[in-house]
């Protein structure tokens, strides 16, 4: 499940791109990253803009702060002042950017915490490519010869029946009746329906494919 | 280019202020700029600032209002069908960031778990393991189960490419990588077998005979045997170890 390398950073001649589906995908791209660079300049030195793109195919995008209208309205009638910041519009608007303070916080936030992830996964990945070249069971199955196949497959089969087996020791403290007699009594009552036999292979199944809010929520 | 990581709030300082929206207002400039030349479309900007009575404006004052006059001339809807401002805008890349987390962070659990099951693999216990990392596993043997059954049928078929281990392949001149590494665990496998004679309970046939046929000839190529230790993880150091994959296959 590697990514596969992207082509990095790429110097483009700037002049209109002639492939049509390259050129939807970089007005796509760049129009987003534009607005992003609108965003970020608002915030950090408290302007105020108003960005308007049309796309190849016509439709119109637009990105404003305070918002798009009231700066079109206030370019079109050339008035270069500033609205009186004394009108009762004023208080919506430290509002509004209060709240856009709280936002750009929870962003920076999350922003973090995906950096730190990233990082997680690329310790992760090395780890990975260190072992796999050291032990051979490490290798994607792929590389592997069939005796090797063989092996492991046992070794798993036998792995997952022990894993099954602790998964249920786990979460069934009274109902240790397996089928090979090893039974681990209690003093709780057992439930009939955990002390059959027949109906530990059931829990084996229902444990290991049921939801416990890891199995479906991770994978 | 600095690379400092700005922080995305209101920069107090005044003169830093002023400085950062020089630059990053003839930044935007170009960014408009080369997004109207490369796609071939229309767009303008305007920028209000303290720092200009007037306001700055891309392309040019009249480029500018003929832009906006198109605009205006659309319908209403689709005017603000993608009209973002501060609040959607950011609320937005919140989201993508927060999608883009969750994605990590399952990838980043698939890599973990996997490590954790090659090490149960290969002896650590069972014991200290909780239901959600029990569970987990047992999903990813299962996958990768699935992966094995199906790769093993395509050698049997003899679709595959990969060479089987026969019996010969370990006495030739190793070509592959994954051969090479074969023959020590096998020779360690051996050498548990050995004392266990024809015990091949819970292990297929194949991995008996295999691993005999193996011990002559890995002899020459075992610079790590067994006792080599460091790259081959040994797992029955403690033997109280019961949870451990093999010892439950070898000593019932």
């Amino acid at each position: 499940m590697a990514k596969k390398p992207s082509m990095g950073r790429q110097k483009i001649k700037i002049e209109k791109i002639e492939v049509k589906n390259h050129l939807q995908v970089t007005f796509s791209k760049r129009r987003s990253g534009l607005f992003k660079k609108a965003s970020e300049l608002c915030t950090l030195c408290g302007v105020e803009i108003a960005i308007i793109v049309f796309s190849p195919a016509g439709k119109v995008f637009s990105f404003g702060h305070p918002n798009v209208e009231s700066i079109i309205d206030r370019f079109l009638a050339r008035i270069s002042t500033a609205p009186n910041s004394h009108d009762p519009f004023h208080l919506i608007e430290a509002q509004r950017n209060a709240s856009v303070r709280e936002l750009n916080l929870q962003l920076g936030q999350i922003l973090n915490e995906v950096e730190v992830e990233r990082k997680r996964g690329e310790d992760l990945d090395n780890m990975r490519k260190t072992n796999e070249s050291h032990y051979w069971w490490e290798a994607p199955v792929s590389k592997l010869g069939l005796e090797e196949l063989e092996q492991l497959r046992d070794a798993m089969e036998e792995l997952k029946k022990n894993v099954t087996h602790h998964a249920n020791k786990l979460m069934n403290p009274s109902s240790m009746f397996v089928s090979n007699g090893a039974g681990i009594f209690d003093q709780y009552e057992s439930k009939p329906s955990h002390g059959i036999v027949g109906s530990s292979n059931m829990n084996v199944a229902v444990n290991v494919n049921s939801n416990f809010g890891y199995c479906h929520g991770f994978f | 280019m600095t690379r400092k990581k700005v922080k995305l709030a209101f920069i107090t300082n005044d003169s830093a202020r002023k400085a950062t929206f020089k630059k990053r207002k003839k930044g935007l400039m170009k960014k408009v700029s080369e997004l109207s030349t490369l796609c071939g479309i229309e767009a303008c900007a305007v920028v209000y600032s303290p720092y200009d009575s007037q306001p700055e404006v891309w392309p040019d004052g009249r480029g500018a209002h003929r832009v906006l006059a198109q605009f205006k001339r659309m319908p209403e809807m689709e005017q603000s069908k993608k009209m973002v401002n501060q609040e959607s805008f950011i609320r937005h890349r919140i989201s993508k960031a927060a999608d883009q987390l969750k994605k990590l962070q399952k990838e980043n659990r698939e890599k973990e778990i996997t490590h954790l099951m090659y090490q149960c693999l290969t002896g650590k216990g069972l014991q200290g393991l909780g239901v959600a990392e029990l569970n987990d596993m047992g999903w990813l043997l299962d996958q990768n189960l699935k992966e094995i059954y199906k790769r093993i049928e395509e050698l049997k078929k003899g679709k595959g490419e990969a060479p089987r281990n026969g019996v010969e392949e370990k006495q030739a001149p190793v070509v592959d990588g994954a051969m090479q590494r074969a023959a020590p665990p096998q020779q360690w496998f051996m050498e548990w077998m050995g004392n266990e004679g024809d015990n091949q309970q819970g292990m297929g046939g194949s991995f008996g005979h295999g691993g005999i046929g193996g011990s002559s000839g890995s002899g020459s190529s075992s610079g790590r045997g067994s006792g080599g230790g460091e790259e081959m993880m040994l797992p029955f150091s403690d033997g109280s170890n019961s949870a451990a994959m093999w010892s439950n296959v070898f000593f019932p």
